[in-house]
């Protein structure tokens, strides 16, 4: 491999945040979070290096500024021309060798790592400007699950370059004065997790930024049914010192994300009613994804927002994994006000002292 | 009582016990019955069973712990500290059953003098603290010691003795000496009541106060967080344990003791046994030397007479060390490590308050805490030397003079005096003592008094079978007063369940019930209802014990059982505390577990979230 090549593509848990600008927001988290010792499933970056040579080698690149020149944003129609016309030259742009040769190199050898020809893997765009607490992207850019062999694998990460043009994408990026030649994108490629139970999580509760809770919202399969909300996900409160859940709500979780062998993808399928109202964590599972939630919180030294997944193939706590985390953007950006004010213990008691509680009839 | 409106509780006025409890009325003093001169009042307050105090139907004698808290604690908080908006708590006997009620605040003026009066009285307590403390239990030692002084006549001497005659008479003997000796002992109870509260409604307030800031700063805390954050671990009240871990260790490096406390004999043959050697006396030394006061801790509350002490039921620590022995046998650690435990409650505190975000309320924090932490002991530490000692102490005096009423044939039975109230007492003792002044073959009324035993015995036991409504009269708008907020978690939650529980059909049809999660974890397993503190003995390992409210000098079965569960008790209660320093999960204050739950069903207990759900029914 040629050291070109080897720029094309990283393995997560050689990049730190400083990787940022060339493996972008969510894949250098997930490197970091792999130093701070955080399980994570394996997988390795494409750059946006890699990302360049294909366009420019392609002559993609031109095209691109050319078709986005005088593209208006309150425009639709010529928005989802211009995301059309891009997305095809993305999607169809023949690869060149060398980048071939690097993301087989990548693959197959997660593929060793795992023991596991052709392991199912998480295809992730992971764009530079994306996941910065004062302008999140989250969510503009695609997901592609449960991808098999090296064929698929490329062909999904040209997908996820592709996705970097959607007409929403564009939109936002005029709108915010983002040049469309300073937002690369990277793509991530991670071993699946075989999900038996997935959701999120935050290292305070942000119903009320009560910092001494984390909160975890689950569901059966994969967590796409928890993030895109097309489930009421059982619900638990845990503080994070006693670590004891001051709130378990278990819901009727009616659909699950699961990897479908006869279609070959991933679908949503219905839950029997039996497990529908079965608890998806397990006491001990709570409670390490509350540990995991308070070192990932310690390391970023703020509220962070966290996807979580746990492996239906593997003994517990190796089968929790955390799948991405990023800072907290809502109670985070609040000014710390005092609470209780300047007051002495005599104040306090005082106060106290003079209170009735009112029962409402 | 099922077409009350669901907004209030029966009238106490109209209400009607059934018929089997008939007559009750007479076990009690007048005040404590409802009563039509004090309808008007009466009926427009809100009384709710007090299941903390009164956890059984009353034995008349024992009503005194009860009449001397109601005016010791209300003193406190009306008339020596002045609470501003807080009264008293006024109580009342329904067909064996106390209800008590917080009163509402006085007027403006008065809560307005009160407010100068307490900022005054109260600081000095807390700046005070420690030199107070010390001087509490001072004084409280030599009350109790006194106490263990007074002398009950044991007989009535055909003649009174030589020597109280010439050459110098003493001029009053014991006709005088046995009444005198009761009023004494009543009179020192009352006093070891005053005491009681010298400190504890300012701890109380303190607490209050303290979880009032720590919610402020983080919304969702749990009150089982609060009660970790300022327990101790150097508590009085695991003292007898303790000195069970320590006599059990003591055994095992002595030779044949611990053979001997392993038998199945009774405490009284062991007791023989060990006498016989040498090693054997040397434990038994010991066990004396921590028997006063460590061991004169009730079974139960402390509050009632049948409950016992490991004093005078000596098969219980005995039962207690044979399990101990056997476990230090098997290589285990008995003992909780009590300095592990105060570094935990640090570790915990200095989490919380790496949590908070501004330097001014790390400030605020770090100033109630200290507050509450410069007496909170107060509360933890009180309980064994009032409730436990000091009652003990008395039961053990009382029963002296049953068994001179029993020997001049007033009574039946030594424990039959407590079928008599306090008020009584001395009338059965002024004619046991005019009936030896006046002569011999003089006719007295034992069977009179023999009679109201057996039917108030009746009348207690038909109670006790009885299930009384949870409260009477009209919720209240507004609670001021600490004791009812903490210590009874009265709560409009808790009046709205109770409410609830009113209008329940029957308790076969109830699945689950809530309470305070107030220690974490989760068990299943087969329930064992212990509404009599003595059942105790039917208690199984593995089992899940649901009683009116646990105590700490069942501590060592705390390693046996799987969850506790209890009618009454905030997260503070004393089953509060002993749940979570043992790590087994309970569900405490749910108002009607006793009730709704039979021995043998099998119950699922969330310490996490406060539900106890009832799996499955027995049979």
């Amino acid at each position: 491999m040629t050291e070109d090549e080897m720029n094309y593509v990283l393995n997560l848990k050689d990049l730190d945040k400083k990787a940022i600008s060339v493996v972008g927001g969510k894949n250098a988290s997930l490197g970091e979070m792999i130093k701070a010792g955080i399980h994570v499933p394996p997988g390795f970056a494409v750059t946006t290096d890699c990302y360049l040579k294909f366009i420019s080698e392609t002559g993609i690149d031109d095209k691109i500024y050319e078709t986005l020149k005088d593209v208006q944003p309150e425009d639709v129609s010529s928005l989802d021309r211009a995301s059309e016309r891009i997305k095809a030259c993305i999607q169809e742009g023949s690869i060149s060798g060398d980048i071939r040769e690097a993301i087989e190199y990548g693959y197959l050898g997660l593929c060793r790592a795992c023991a596991v020809a052709d392991v199912p893997v998480a295809v992730r765009s992971s764009a530079t400007a994306e996941d910065l607490p004062t302008a999140s992207f989250a969510g503009q850019q695609d997901t592609y699950l449960w991808i098999q062999g090296v064929y698929n694998v490329i062909s999904h990460v040209q997908s996820c370059w592709a996705s970097l043009f959607t007409p929403r994408a564009i939109a936002y990026r005029i709108k915010n004065q983002f040049p469309h030649e300073k937002v690369f994108i990277s793509v991530g490629v991670q071993k699946m997790v075989n999900s038996r139970t997935a959701g999120v999580l935050f290292t305070l509760n942000p119903t009320n930024g009560d910092p001494s809770k984390v909160v975890i919202e689950g569901s059966w399969g994969l967590g796409e049914t928890v993030v895109s909300g097309s489930v009421n996900p059982d619900r638990f409160v845990v503080d994070k010192v006693i670590m004891e859940a001051s709130v378990k709500e278990i819901s009727a979780k009616h659909i699950e994300c699961v990897f479908d062998v006869k279609e070959g993808r991933v679908i949503n399928a219905n839950v029997d009613p039996k497990r529908q109202c079965t608890c998806c964590l397990q006491d001990e599972e709570i409670r390490e994804l509350v540990k995991i939630a308070k070192h990932i919180e310690k390391h970023y030294g703020c509220p962070m927002d966290i996807e979580w997944a746990i492996d239906a193939d593997l003994g517990f706590p190796e089968s929790i994994f955390i799948v991405q985390a990023r800072p907290e953007t809502v109670w985070s950006r609040r000014k710390a006000e005092s609470v209780i004010g300047k007051k002495s213990g005599y104040d306090l008691l005082m106060e106290q002292a003079m209170k009735r509680i009112r029962i409402p009839q | 009582m099922a077409e009350e409106k669901a907004d209030r509780f029966p009238d106490p006025h109209d209400f009607k016990v059934p018929k089997e409890l008939e007559g009750w009325e007479e076990m009690y003093p007048s005040h404590y019955l409802f009563s039509k001169d004090r309808g008007e009042w009466e009926k427009q307050q809100f009384w709710y069973l007090d299941k903390i105090h009164a956890p059984e139907p009353m034995p008349p004698l024992d009503l005194i712990f009860q009449e001397a808290w109601q005016i010791s604690l209300s003193q406190y908080t009306t008339r020596v500290f002045c609470i501003p908006p807080a009264q008293g708590i006024a109580q009342r006997m329904v067909g064996g059953y106390m209800y008590i009620c917080a009163i509402a605040p006085p007027p403006e003026e008065v809560i307005k003098e009160k407010a100068e009066l307490f900022g005054k009285r109260v600081f000095y307590v807390f700046d005070h603290y420690d030199e107070l403390w010390d001087k509490w239990l001072t004084k409280f030692k030599v009350l109790g010691k006194e106490m263990a002084a007074v002398v009950v006549p044991s007989d009535l001497p055909k003649f009174v003795p030589e020597d109280q005659v010439i050459p110098a008479p003493t001029g009053c003997y014991v006709s005088y000496d046995l009444i005198a000796a009761f009023d004494k002992l009543v009179n020192q109870m009352f006093k070891g009541w005053q005491y009681h509260f010298e400190m504890l409604n300012l701890t109380y307030l303190a607490y209050l106060m303290f979880a009032d800031v720590v919610r402020k700063l983080f919304p969702g805390i749990s009150e089982s967080a609060i009660g970790k954050m300022v327990a101790g671990a150097y508590v009085s009240m695991f003292r007898p344990e303790e000195e069970l871990c320590s006599l059990a260790r003591l055994a095992t490096s002595l030779r044949g003791v611990s053979d001997i406390l392993k038998s199945d004999r009774t405490a009284k043959q062991k007791i023989a046994e060990l006498d016989k050697t040498p090693d054997g006396r040397q434990w038994l030394d010991q066990f004396n030397k921590a028997k006063d006061p460590w061991f004169f801790v009730s079974c139960g509350s402390g509050w009632l007479h049948y409950e016992g002490s490991w004093i005078n039921s000596p098969d219980i620590p005995y039962g207690y060390i044979k399990n101990y022995v056997e476990r230090l046998e098997k290589g285990e650690k008995i003992e909780r490590s009590l300095d592990n435990i105060d570094k935990q409650r640090d570790a915990i505190v200095a989490e919380y308050v790496g949590l908070i975000k501004t330097d001014e309320d790390r400030t605020a924090f770090n100033n109630a805490y200290n507050t509450i932490r410069t007496i909170y002991r107060y509360a933890e530490d009180h309980l064994f030397w009032v409730e436990h000692w000091f009652h003990t102490i008395w039961f053990d005096k009382i029963r002296n003079f049953g068994k001179l009423l029993v020997k001049a044939g007033m009574i039946e039975d030594v424990d039959d005096i407590f079928m008599f109230n306090r008020y009584e007492i001395p009338e059965l003792l002024t004619e046991v003592a005019t009936g030896w002044a006046l002569g011999v073959n003089i006719p007295m009324r034992g069977s009179y008094y023999k009679a109201k035993a057996q039917k108030r015995r009746k009348i207690l036991d038909a109670a006790k079978k009885w299930i009384p409504t949870p409260a009477l009269g009209v919720p209240p708008e507004e609670v001021a007063e600490p004791f009812t907020i903490m210590l009874w978690g009265i709560t409009t939650d808790k009046v709205k369940e109770w409410l609830k529980g009113m209008k329940a059909p029957t308790v076969g049809d109830i699945s689950e019930i809530k309470g305070f999660a107030s220690s974490a974890g989760v068990a299943e397993g087969p329930a064992r209802v212990l509404r009599l503190l003595k059942e105790i003995s039917n208690l199984k390992p593995g089992e899940i014990i649901v009683c009116p409210t646990t105590n700490p000098s069942w501590a060592p079965v705390f390693t046996q059982i799987k969850a506790a569960v209890t009618d009454i008790g905030g997260l503070t209660s004393h089953a509060a505390i002993v749940c979570r320093e043992y790590g087994v999960p309970s569900v405490t204050g749910t108002g009607v577990a006793t009730t709704v739950i039979k021995t043998g069903d099998i119950i699922r207990v969330d310490g996490d979230t406060g539900v106890v759900k009832i799996v499955k029914r027995a049979k």
